[in-house]
């Protein structure tokens, strides 16, 4: 019996043995190791571990709607700030979920960042079934729009929540509705790993498979077969959710939230990291995001006052020169007869 | 035999355009239709209507006995329609491969095969309309025949009964026609499919459907045999013109079996 299985698995290949010949998957081990080393040998801040890991969060977060179906969502800043504000407020004001974002080493923060996405989620499902409809330039727009709904919106209602506490749309937790940054660390490092686990699967299953297709072409892909409507729809909740999340720890972790999470500077970083690193891989977000980070971390270091401007030069040659970026490039070659694609995807 | 397919008064207008006007037809299990007209006779318009790109105003299409008139193209396609396209659709940021693999991904078997049955599936078509050798080619760097016969790989690999083929000949050298209807002839047989092709190559045609359907400003002008619809004086007249030229493709039928 147990023979018979082994030869099955043998000669079918097992999974373990297909993951393990997935050189992507080593890869993203490797950067999420280096994460775990980098923070338990105190070789860098705490602080600049976790903009690393917001960096390589948006980015994926992004890289699921934009990066697999090929929709470019300028306006995503506006999940970040759904997220934000929708943990900041719980916390703020149901006292049982400040207790509970406390507990667990971390994993109680987690929980409440899962309720957040779930609200970024909700408005992303409800507004993407009527924005999906739109392709291209009009998609982009349509969300700059709802980026900036939400952002005048919140700037009129939360003043008018506590109007003796909130200055204008700031929100600062008192010192009891806080938590510890270790334990934030550990609640964002976890949403990093589902991220990357949820962007690989989705690059290795039926589900990627249409959304590749809806990228290529999207009337080919719904003859096809691919229900084109609700595979935008659901990537595009994906996106919004794991943003949320992201937007909530990071809010959580500098112990309060503004409107300037609604800018659309943040939705430009999230573009930028995927096309500088590759569109339509799970490496792309990961590599591009360091990348990005480097870069913005050097300029600003060296040349400040004019390390933005730099920066959007080097953007800017990127997209003339090398639109496919760094993962699109690498894999249209071989190596000793290894297609690198094979490799890097 | 079992009706496979009925088109019945089907009418799609667009604004004042009246695409197809009340087009009733059906066909049986196992047949080859010709579908044919003078360009702008809504040929292309009543392949949308039957894969459900289109609701069509009035009628009906029933496919197997059910109505599936307005249901969205990829529920159609899962039911057993697949179609090609008349520009060519590749991805052409896909390999010849994974393209066949999205039309078996989300075809008949949708849901229920996995990546690697897929793969399979796409290999077995890609193997019947010879393009087994460019499997891991992009898309984009295939000639136009190629990519037709990606096209018609791709809608093989949904595993449909019914193929609706849209100038699947269009561009192609006299070479190259004989050869794609060889492929054709050959996945007929092996699919147990019932065709309907809409074609321009007339001698082509005429040779390999058992019946044509012919449209005229959206109307059905006539229907029949090759021969019957080479002879009607209506199809004449309206569009192959000249009268002798239209017996010519008959006699070549005649002679080429």
């Amino acid at each position: 019996m147990a023979a018979g299985h082994d030869n099955e698995m043998g000669t079918k290949g097992s999974t373990l043995e297909h993951y393990l010949k997935s050189p992507t998957l080593l890869i993203l081990v490797f950067v999420v190791l280096g994460i775990l080393v980098a923070r338990i040998m105190g070789m860098s801040t705490l602080d600049t571990i976790m903009t690393v890991m917001y960096f390589m969060g948006i980015a994926l977060s992004l890289n699921i709607i934009m990066g697999f179906a090929g929709y470019v969502s300028f306006g995503h800043a506006v999940f970040l700030g759904l997220g934000g504000y929708a943990y900041v407020l719980m916390v703020y004001f149901i006292k049982p979920l400040a207790d509970l974002q406390n507990t667990g080493y971390g994993l109680g923060a987690f929980l409440v960042a899962v309720l957040a996405g779930l609200f970024a989620a909700a408005v992303a499902a409800s507004v993407g079934a009527a924005v999906l409809r739109l392709r291209g330039a009009f998609f982009a727009i349509a969300t700059i729009g709802l980026d900036f709904t939400a952002l005048y919106l919140f700037k009129a209602v939360v003043p008018e929540l506590n109007p003796e506490q909130f200055f204008g749309a700031q929100i600062i937790l008192p010192a009891d509705r806080i938590v510890e940054k270790d334990l934030v660390f550990n609640a964002m490092f976890l949403t990093l790993v589902i991220l990357l686990a949820v962007n690989y699967y989705i690059r290795k299953s039926p589900f990627g498979v249409g959304l590749t297709a809806i990228k290529e072409d999207e009337d080919a892909a719904e003859v096809l077969g691919v229900p084109t409507t609700m595979y935008k729809i659901v990537a595009f909740t994906l996106a919004g959710f794991f943003t949320g999340m992201v937007g909530a720890l990071f809010s959580l972790n500098g112990g309060g939230v503004d409107e300037t999470l609604f800018n659309l500077g943040h939705s430009i970083d999230m573009i930028v990291m995927i096309v500088i690193g590759g569109l339509g891989t799970v490496l792309g977000p990961v590599i591009g995001s360091l990348i990005y980070f480097e870069l913005y971390d050097l300029l600003l270091v060296h040349y400040p006052g004019v390390n933005l401007i730099i920066l959007g030069v080097i953007v800017a040659i990127v997209v003339l020169f090398f639109p496919e970026g760094l993962i699109g490039l690498l894999r249209k070659y071989r190596v000793r007869g290894v297609r690198l694609r094979d490799v890097l995807e | 035999m079992e009706e496979i397919l009925v088109v019945d008064g089907v009418t799609k207008r667009f604004g004042g355009l009246v695409a197809n006007n009340k087009v009733s037809f059906s066909m049986r299990r196992g047949e080859i239709l010709g579908l044919i007209g003078p360009n702008g006779a809504g040929k292309t318009t009543l392949f949308n209507v039957i894969t459900g790109v289109y609701r069509p105003d009035e009628g009906r299409v029933i496919f197997k006995g059910e109505d599936i008139t307005g249901k969205p193209p990829h529920v159609i396609t899962r039911k057993g329609i697949a179609k090609t396209h008349q520009i060519v659709k590749p991805f052409n940021d896909m390999t010849v491969l994974e393209n066949a693999m999205v039309g078996a991904l989300f075809g008949k078997r949708a849901h229920q095969i996995t990546i690697g049955q897929a793969k399979e599936i796409a290999r077995r078509s890609l193997e019947l309309v010879g393009l087994a050798d460019k499997a891991d080619e992009f898309a984009v760097k295939l000639t136009l025949r190629q990519k037709k016969m990606l096209e018609l790989a791709r809608a093989l690999s949904a595993e449909p009964e019914l193929l609706l083929l849209d100038e699947v000949l269009a561009g192609l050298n006299p070479k190259e026609i004989e050869e794609a209807l060889e492929i054709i002839k050959k996945v007929k047989v092996e699919r147990d499919l019932s065709i309907i092709m809409i074609e321009h190559v007339m001698h082509a045609v005429m040779n390999i459907a058992d019946r044509i359907v012919v449209l005229h400003f959206g109307w059905k002008i006539a229907e029949g045999t090759p021969e019957e619809v080479a002879n009607n004086p209506e199809v004449i007249t309206a569009y192959l013109g000249d009268p002798r030229y239209a017996l010519r493709f008959v006699k070549r039928k005649g002679g080429g079996e």
